[in-house]
C-alpha cells in the first residue's frame, strides 16, 4: 500500500521534471514560430513504428499484471519478458535516430533545437533505461519463484512506473513528432 | 474514560535497532530509525549554519567601510553566492526537514516512517551533496553567480571556474535527497496514523508537514530541470541558457523561480506548523481557528504556485502578466495574516509562560510581519520596480527567513529539546540568547530597508562613500557582530544543557501531542500502546479530562460555531 | 562650455550636511514624473502598512501584558476560535489588496506604457562593466556618464551585450533590465536639473559593484549644444608628447577595443574614448578622472578594478606617460 502511494508521488513529481524539459523544447521550437527546416530532420515514420513497440509494452505489461493476479507463473514470466525486449527494441530505435542525426552533423552542441530535442529525448531514453534495469530484476525474482504471493505490491508498483513511462512519451512523440508535422503541413 | 489501543508492533525489527547502542558512532552512521536521523538533519542544519553565518560575518568586515579592501571582488562573489545557497539548502530546508523526520512519526503516533531505509538514503545523500558543494572551494573555486545563478551569467564563457558544476551536481543530489524525504514523510502521514487519528485530528505542525510535502514534490522538479539543463550547457556545450548561441535567459529565470518562489514556503511553512504547536502549549489554550491555520497553509501552497514571476518584474514582461502576479501575490498576504491573527486569538486569553520558546515565537510575530509586509511592497509592481534587486530585498528576505523561519525552528528546538535531549536547559541562557540575538538581528538588517531606499544595489562588493551608506552599513556590520557572538552563547547553552541540565520528565511543558507521552528521549520504539484520538490535543485530553476537547462537539472543537 | 560649467559649478557648490543627504540618490526624491508617481504609490503603501504593523504590535504588546502568566493560575478558559473574528482577518487585509491592486494597475499603466514604436531617444546598452549611450539621429556615443535634456517626455532603449544588467536611477523611475538578446523601454520624464546617481542593478559579475551610473540632466538647449559636441569626432590640439601618445596608442591593440572616432581606433568592446577627457569620474564611477588616476590605471588595469576585461599591457613609463597626456587631451 505504502509503496504503491511513494510511487504515484514520485511519478507526480516525474511528472513536472518532464514538463520542465518540455516546456524548454516548446520554447525553442515553436516560438515565435515553428522551424520547418528543423522538423522535416526528424524521421515520423520510424520513429512512430517504435513508439507503438514501446506502447504496446505497456499493453505487455498488463497482461504480465493480470496473469499474477491470476497466478499463472508462466504466462507471467513470458509477458514481462516480451515487454523488456519491447523497450529494448524502442531504445534501439532511439540509438539508431541518434546516429543519423549526428551524422548530419545534428550533435546536442549544434543549436538550441538539438540540445533541447536529445535533452528531452534523452532523459526519457534513461527513464526507459532504468525501467528495464528494474524489470530485469522483477523477471530475474520471477525465476526464482518469489513473485508468488498475489498480495505483494511489487507489480503493481513497478506497473505504474512503467505505463508512466510510456505516457510521457506518447506525448514526447506528439509535441516533438507529430504537432510539429501536422502545423507544418497545414502552413505549406 | 480514556482507554489505550494496542499499536502493531513493526513485522520485522529494522536493521538499526539491531546494531548495539554501545557502538558509538557506528550506530549513528548505520541507524535508520527516525530520530536519530532527525538529530543528524538537524546537526547538519546547525554545522551549516556556522559555516554559512562565517561567510556572512566576512562579507560584513568587507562592507564595514565603503572602498574596503579586505576582500576581492571574486572571493566576495563567491562568498555571498556560497552564503544563499548554504543557508537555504543546507540550513533551513536539513532543519525542516529534520524536525518533521523526528516529530512526525511521534506525532501520529507511528514508530517509523514509512520508509525507513529511504530516510537514511535521503539524509546522506543531501549531506553529501552540501560536501560536494563545498569542495568546489578545493577544485578552483566555488560557485560566484548568486544562490539563483542567473543566466547567462552561470555560463562557462561568463563563469569559467567548475564552482558552477559543483553548485548543479551539489544542489541536484540534496535536491534528490529532499524529494524522496517529501515523499516519504506524505507516505507516512497517509498510511501510518494511529487509527483514530482522522485528518481533522491531526497536529498543526503535522499538517504543515504534509501541505510542505507535496509542495517539494511539486517545485523541485523544475530547480532539478533547470540543474540537468545548465549542466547540459556546460558540459556538453548545450545552448538552453547560452545567449550567445541562441538560448534564453528568461528560461532560465522562469524554471528556478518556479521552484524558487514554492521554496520560501516550503522553509516556512513547517516553522508556521511550530509555532501553532508552541502558542498553543505555553498559553495553555487550544489553536485559535484550527480550520483556519490549516486551510491557510493549502491556499498558500496553491497560491505559491502561481506568483513566480514577481522575481521578474523588472524583466520587461508585458503589464498582462506583471498584473496577473502582482495580484496572485498580493493574495498570499491574506491566508498569512489569517495565520498570524489567529496566533494572537491563540495567545489571547491565555496564561503565557515565556520560556525561551514563547519568547522566540513572540519575536517572530512581529519580525515576520515586518517582512511579509515589505514582500507586500514588492508586489505592488512599480515599488518593486526601483526596489529589486537593492539592500531592500536583501533586508526583506532576512526577515522573512531569520525573522520567519528561523526563529520558528529556534521556537521549536528549544520547545522540543528536552523531549530530544532528555534535558532542560538554562532559561537564563536561553534569555541571553534570544535578546542578542534578536537586537543584532534588527540592526542587521533593519537599516538594509534604508540603504536599499537610497539607492544601494545588493551583491556589490563594496560601495561609494554617499552620504547615510558609511553610517547605515557600519551599523548593519557591528549587529552582524552581536549576531555571531549570540550564536556562541548559544552553543554554550547546547553544551551546559547536556552537560549540566537537570532531566527532563516526559512531558515537562505539560504539552498536548503525542510526542509527550513517551519517554524524553523517546525510546528506540517509540510507543507501545496509545490512547484513542478524539481531538488535535490528545494528550491535553489524557491529562485534563475534566476540560478536555474530546468531550466538545466538533463545531466547538473548531471555533465553527455560530456566534448566537 | 556652458553645461560643463553649470555642471562643475552644481557639483563643487559648497554644500551643508543637511544638503548632501538631498543629493543621495533615492527613490522617495524623485526628479522625474514617474519617479514621482511611485514616490506617491510608496508613500500610501508606507502608511498602510505601518498601520497593519502598528495593529498587529499594538496587539501583540496588550496580549503579552495581561496575559501573562502569573503564579497560581488555573488553565484558562479554553476557547477555540471566533467566526466574526475570522471573518475580520480576512475581510479587511482583503479590502486592502483590492485597494492597493487598483493603484498597483493604474500606476503600472502610468509609468511605463508600452513601446510606441518611434525612434528612442537614448539607446543605453550595459556591457561588462561600463555603460554605453548612444542617440539615435546623432553620432555621439557616450559611456557611464549620460546626459538627458529636462522637461521631455524620453523614451529609452536598454539593451545588453553580454550578460544581465539593470539600468536603475533611483530619482528618475523604475530600472530595467538590459537582457541579452532583448530590447526593454523606459519613459522619463526628467523635470529639475542635476545630477543623478545610479548603478547596475543586476548582478553581473566581478566588478558589479564599479558599474555605477551618472545622469546629468539639463535645459534642452544646453543638451543640444552638448550632443552636438560629443558627436564630432576627436579633434584636439595636440602637445608634442600627447602626439607621441596618439602614435604609441595606434600601434598599439588599444584600438581593437576602444573606439575613438577621426581614428583608426574602431572597437567596440570597451568604453568609446573620444571624449574621454570631458568625463568627471573614468571607471564607471569607481575614481576621478585626472592623469594621476589614468596613469595608474594604465600600468595595471587588473590592480585598479580587477575582473575589468582590459589586460594588462607591460609599457615602459615615458609611453605610459605620453598615453595619459594623449587620452587627458580627448575632451
Ligand atoms: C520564508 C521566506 C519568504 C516568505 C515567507 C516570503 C513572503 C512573501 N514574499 Fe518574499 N518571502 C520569502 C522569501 C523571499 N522573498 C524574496 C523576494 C520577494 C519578491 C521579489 C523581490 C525582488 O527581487 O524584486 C517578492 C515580490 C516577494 C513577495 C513576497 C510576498 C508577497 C510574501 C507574502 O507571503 C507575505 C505575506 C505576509 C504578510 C503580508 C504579513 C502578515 C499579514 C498581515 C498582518 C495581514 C494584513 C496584510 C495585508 C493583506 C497586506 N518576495 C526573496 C529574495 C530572493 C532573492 O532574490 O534572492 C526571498 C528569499
Ligand atoms: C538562516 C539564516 C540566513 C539565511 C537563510 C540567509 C539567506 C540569505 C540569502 C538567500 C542571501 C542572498 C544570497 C544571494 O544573493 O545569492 C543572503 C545574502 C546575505 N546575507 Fe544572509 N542569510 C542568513 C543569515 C545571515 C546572517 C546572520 C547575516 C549577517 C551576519 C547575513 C548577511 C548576509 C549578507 C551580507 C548578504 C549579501 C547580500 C548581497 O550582497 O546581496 N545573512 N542571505
Ligand atoms: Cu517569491
Amino acid at each position: 500500500m505504502a509503496q504503491k502511494t511513494l510511487i504515484k508521488l514520485i511519478v507526480g513529481s516525474e511528472t513536472i521534471f518532464f514538463l520542465a524539459l518540455l516546456m524548454a523544447f516548446v520554447y525553442f521550437s515553436y516560438v515565435p514560430t515553428l522551424n520547418p527546416r528543423l522538423v522535416s530532420r526528424l524521421d515520423l515514420t520510424s520513429t512512430g513504428l517504435f513508439t507503438v513497440l514501446l506502447l504496446s509494452s505497456s499493453f505487455t505489461f498488463w497482461r504480465a499484471e493480470v496473469s499474477f493476479r491470476r497466478g499463472q507463473t508462466k504466462q507471467l514470466r513470458l509477458w514481462l519478458i516480451g515487454t523488456v525486449v519491447l523497450g529494448i527494441v524502442f531504445l534501439f530505435g532511439q540509438g539508431l535516430e541518434y546516429r543519423t542525426l549526428f551524422r548530419e552533423q545534428l550533435t546536442i552542441s549544434q543549436g538550441t533545437f538539438t540540445t533541447s530535442f536529445f535533452t528531452l529525448t534523452g532523459f526519457h531514453g534513461l527513464h526507459v533505461l532504468i525501467g528495464l534495469i528494474i524489470l530485469s530484476i522483477v523477471i530475474y525474482l520471477a525465476f526464482l519463484g518469489d513473485l508468488d504471493d498475489p498480495d505483494s505490491v511489487l507489480l503493481p508498483s513497478v506497473g505504474i512506473y512503467w505505463h508512466f513511462v510510456d505516457a510521457v512519451w506518447a506525448v514526447v512523440f506528439m509535441v516533438v513528432y507529430v504537432l510539429p508535422h501536422v502545423l507544418a503541413d497545414s502552413t505549406l | 474514560m480514556i482507554t489505550d489501543v494496542e499499536l502493531p508492533e513493526p513485522e520485522k525489527s529494522l536493521p538499526g535497532a539491531t546494531v548495539n547502542s554501545d557502538q558509538g558512532l557506528l550506530m549513528w552512521i548505520s541507524s535508520v530509525d527516525h530520530k536519530q536521523i532527525g538529530i543528524m538533519y538537524l546537526l547538519m542544519a546547525l554545522f551549516y549554519l556556522f559555516v554559512g553565518g562565517l561567510l556572512a560575518l566576512l562579507m560584513r568586515v568587507q562592507l564595514l567601510v565603503p572602498n574596503n579592501h579586505f576582500l576581492a571582488p571574486d572571493a566576495y562573489n563567491q562568498l555571498f553566492t556560497m552564503h544563499g545557497t548554504t543557508m537555504i539548502f543546507f540550513v533551513l530546508t536539513p532543519a525542516i526537514l529534520g524536525l518533521a523526520v523526528y516529530l512526525v512519526p511521534l506525532q501520529i503516533g507511528a514508530n517509523e516512517m514509512a520508509f525507513p531505509r529511504l530516510n537514511a538514503f535521503s539524509f546522506w545523500i543531501s549531506l553529501f551533496g552540501g560536501l560536494l558543494l563545498y569542495f568546489s572551494f578545493l577544485a578552483g573555486g566555488a560557485p560566484d553567480a548568486g544562490w539563483f545563478s542567473y543566466a547567462p551569467l552561470n555560463q562557462t564563457q561568463y563563469s569559467a571556474s567548475p564552482g558552477i558544476d559543483y553548485y548543479c551536481i551539489g544542489l541536484l543530489l540534496s535536491g534528490i535527497g529532499t524529494v524522496a524525504t517529501a515523499g516519504n514523510l506524505a507516505v507516512t502521514i497517509i498510511t501510518l496514523r494511529t487509527p483514530s487519528m482522522q485528518y481533522k485530528y491531526m497536529p498543526v505542525f503535522v499538517w504543515m508537514v504534509f501541505i510542505d510535502s507535496f509542495l517539494i514534490l511539486a517545485a523541485f522538479p523544475s530547480l532539478n530541470a533547470a540543474l540537468a539543463m545548465l549542466l547540459i550547457d556546460r558540459q556538453l556545450d548545450g545552448h538552453f541558457f547560452n545567449t550567445d548561441a541562441g538560448g534564453s535567459a528568461l528560461l532560465w529565470q522562469h524554471l528556478f523561480w518556479l521552484f524558487g518562489h514554492p521554496e520560501v514556503y516550503i522553509v516556512v511553512l513547517p516553522p508556521f506548523g511550530v509555532l501553532s504547536e508552541v502558542f498553543q502549549v505555553y498559553s495553555r489554550k487550544p489553536i485559535f481557528g484550527y480550520p483556519f491555520v490549516v486551510g491557510s497553509g493549502i491556499a498558500i501552497s496553491l497560491l505559491a504556485f502561481g506568483v513566480w514571476v514577481h522575481h521578474m518584474f523588472a524583466t520587461g514582461m508585458g503589464h498582462t502578466v506583471n498584473s496577473f502576479f502582482a495580484v496572485s501575490s498580493m493574495l498570499i498576504g491574506i491566508p498569512t495574516g489569517v495565520k498570524v491573527f489567529n496566533w494572537l486569538g491563540t495567545m489571547y486569553g491565555g496564561s503565557i509562560r515565556f520560556t525561551t520558546g514563547m519568547l522566540f515565537a513572540t519575536a517572530f510575530l512581529v519580525e515576520f510581519t515586518i517582512g511579509g509586509l515589505s514582500g507586500i511592497s514588492f508586489a505592488i509592481v512599480p515599488i518593486d520596480w526601483q526596489l529589486t534587486d537593492t539592500y531592500y530585498v536583501v533586508a526583506h528576505l532576512h526577515y522573512v527567513f531569520l525573522g520567519g523561519s528561523l526563529f520558528g525552528l529556534f521556537a521549536g528546538l528549544f520547545y522540543w529539546f528536552p523531549k530530544m535531549s532528555g534535558r532542560m536547559y538554562s532559561e537564563r541562557l536561553g534569555n541571553w540568547f534570544f535578546w542578542l540575538f534578536v537586537i543584532g538581528f534588527n540592526l542587521t538588517f533593519f537599516v538594509q530597508h534604508i540603504l536599499g531606499i537610497i539607492g544601494m544595489p545588493r551583491r556589490v562588493y563594496t560601495y561609494p562613500a554617499l552620504a547615510g551608506y558609511s553610517a547605515l552599513n557600519l551599523t548593519s556590520s557591528l549587529g552582524a557582530f552581536l549576531m555571531g557572538l549570540s550564536m556562541l552563547v548559544f552553543l554554550y547553552l547546547l553544551y551546559d544543557a547536556l552537560k549540566r541540565g537537570k532531566r527532563a520528565g516526559d512531558n515537562p511543558w505539560d504539552g498536548y501531542t503525542f510526542e509527550w507521552l513517551t519517554s524524553s528521549p523517546p525510546p528506540l520504539k517509540n510507543f507501545t500502546t496509545l490512547p484513542p484520538v478524539y481531538s488535535f490535543r490528545p494528550v491535553h485530553d489524557l491529562n485534563h479530562p475534566e476540560i478536555g476537547d474530546y468531550k466538545k462537539p466538533d463545531e466547538e472543537k473548531y471555533g465553527t460555531k455560530d456566534i448566537d | 562650455m556652458g553645461d560643463q560649467n553649470s555642471v562643475d559649478e552644481y557639483l563643487s557648490a559648497p554644500r551643508s550636511y543637511m544638503e548632501t543627504l538631498s543629493m543621495l540618490p533615492s527613490l522617495l526624491r524623485p526628479a522625474a514624473a514617474q519617479a514621482d508617481r511611485i514616490a506617491s504609490l510608496t508613500a500610501y503603501f508606507t502608511i498602510a502598512a505601518l498601520l497593519v504593523l502598528t495593529i498587529v504590535i499594538g496587539l501583540l504588546i496588550y496580549i503579552v501584558v495581561r496575559f501573562r502568566a502569573r503564579p497560581g493560575d488555573a488553565e484558562p478558559e479554553q476557547f477555540t476560535g471566533n467566526k466574526v473574528v475570522e471573518g475580520f482577518m480576512i475581510g479587511v487585509p482583503t479590502l486592502l489588496v483590492i485597494v492597493f491592486m487598483y493603484l498597483t494597475l493604474d500606476t503600472m499603466a502610468d509609468v511605463l506604457p508600452p513601446d510606441s514604436g518611434t525612434q528612442p531617444d537614448v539607446v543605453i546598452t550595459g556591457h561588462r562593466y561600463w555603460w554605453e549611450a548612444s542617440y539615435p539621429g546623432t553620432k555621439a556615443i557616450v559611456a557611464n556618464e549620460i546626459h538627458l535634456p529636462v522637461g521631455r517626455r524620453l523614451l529609452l532603449h536598454i539593451n545588453a551585450a553580454d550578460v544581465i544588467h539593470d539600468w536603475w536611477v533611483p530619482a528618475l523611475g523604475a530600472k530595467m533590465d538590459a537582457i541579452p538578446g532583448r530590447t526593454n523601454h523606459l519613459w522619463v520624464t526628467i523635470t529639475k536639473p542635476g545630477v543623478y546617481e545610479g548603478a547596475c542593478s543586476e548582478f553581473c559579475g566581478a566588478q558589479h559593484a564599479w558599474m555605477r551610473i551618472k545622469v546629468v540632466a539639463q535645459p534642452e538647449p544646453e543638451f543640444r549644444d552638448w550632443v552636438a559636441r560629443k558627436a564630432q569626432v576627436a579633434n584636439p590640439v595636440l602637445s608634442a608628447s600627447a602626439q607621441a601618445g596618439a602614435a604609441f596608442f595606434s600601434r598599439q591593440p588599444c584600438g581593437s577595443c576602444h573606439r575613438i572616432r577621426g581614428t583608426a581606433a574602431t572597437g567596440a568592446v570597451g568604453p568609446d574614448l573620444t571624449h574621454f577627457a570631458s568625463r568627471r569620474t573614468m571607471l564607471a564611477g569607481l575614481m576621478e578622472n585626472n592623469p594621476d588616476n589614468l596613469r595608474q590605471w594604465l600600468t595595471d588595469p587588473q590592480h585598479v578594478k580587477p575582473g575589468a576585461l582590459m589586460p594588462r599591457f607591460i609599457y615602459p613609463k615615458d609611453s605610459i606617460n605620453v598615453l595619459v597626456d594623449y587620452l587627458s587631451s580627448l575632451k
